[in-house]
């Protein structure tokens, strides 16, 4: 397991001070390709306690599939920390991912699913 | 779990967001990107106080298909300068819905340009504010000089139904845009 969260203490009590690209360990960019925006997550059940505050929030906000994006507007971070939040939360097996959008963008049968929903609403 | 995109483009308010929160299932979240003039993103900082950054916000809803798909909708950020950021939102979309303002059509050109270079189905939705029709279809498409296989549609961004019908002149527009295939079987 690659320790890409950072154990480290850093709380001082009045708030923190850890910069998002030390929590991500420099990384700049997901390694799951296929991660977007609207891409679902889900906890696979892991106890994320070990965990940075930042990932263990991100893990407690996964109990049911949600969208990367909904993550970001609720815990109130950036949108690519939060994909990169995801990224090494995959990796390290505490999330498991959907479909990223681009999958389904083509897929005849979503579409038509899709208008019928629409037409009910 | 499926996840299906549409992004809501047009000029500074056009009304992206009131289309939005008219077919949301849920309130209109917003989101935001915090850009600092050296990284993109990743370099935000809690506690950091002397970068230059700027914040963009991306408005987003969602209407829930079934157990197994999920649609989200993002509005583009109001500047049309954030590029990186269509193109994050734009990467896997199945169209967009391009929101035009008649008094102000020029708005929108850049999104219109953006989906066009990109081969991204779109439909442009009119905005009526206050129920007004100033120009004709003809008009429009003229100034907007619009590719006549592209939809016009009129719409009314704060009404749910009217809204609703221009999402679903979308999704019909982007399956008249696929492959033909085979009927059944895959």
């Amino acid at each position: 397991m690659s320790r890409d969260a950072w154990y480290g203490d850093d709380d001082g009590g009045s708030g923190r001070f850890v910069p998002l690209y030390v929590l991500v360990n420099g990384r700049t960019r997901t390694r799951n390709a296929g991660l977007d925006l609207a891409t679902q997550v889900v906890a696979l059940g892991a106890n994320p306690q070990a965990l940075e505050a930042e990932y263990q929030a991100v893990v407690r906000r996964c109990r049911t599939w949600t969208s990367v994006a909904e993550i970001a507007a609720h815990l109130r971070y950036p949108l690519t920390a939060t994909k990169l939040f995801v990224d090494v939360l995959l990796e390290q097996g505490f999330l498991a991912v959907g479909s990223p959008a681009e999958e389904t963008s083509t897929d005849l049968e979503v579409l038509e699913k899709i208008l019928v929903r629409l037409q009910e609403l | 779990m499926k996840s299906v995109k549409v992004v809501v483009a047009g000029g500074f308010g056009t009304g992206k967001t009131t289309l939005v929160s008219a077919v949301s299932e849920i309130a209109p979240l917003t989101t935001e990107e915090v850009l600092t003039q050296a990284s993109v993103g990743v370099d935000d900082l809690a506690g950091v106080k002397d970068k230059t950054t700027t914040t963009v916000a991306v408005d987003f809803g969602r209407i829930t298909v079934n157990e197994d798909i999920v649609l989200y909708m993002f509005g583009t950020p109001g500047q049309d300068r954030f590029w990186f950021m269509w193109d994050e939102l734009a990467r896997g979309a199945i169209g967009a819905i391009v929101l035009v303002d008649t008094r102000r059509l020029d708005s929108s050109f850049a999104a219109i340009d953006y989906f066009e270079r990109r081969r991204i189905p779109f439909v442009v939705a009119s905005n009526m504010f206050f129920g007004e029709r100033l120009y004709s279809e003809d008009e429009i498409r003229g100034a907007l000089r619009l590719n006549p296989a592209t939809p016009l549609v009129w719409c009314d961004a704060r009404e749910r139904d009217s809204s609703k019908q221009a999402l679903i002149r979308l999704i019909r527009h982007t399956m008249s845009q696929l492959p033909t295939q085979a009927p059944s079987g895959r």
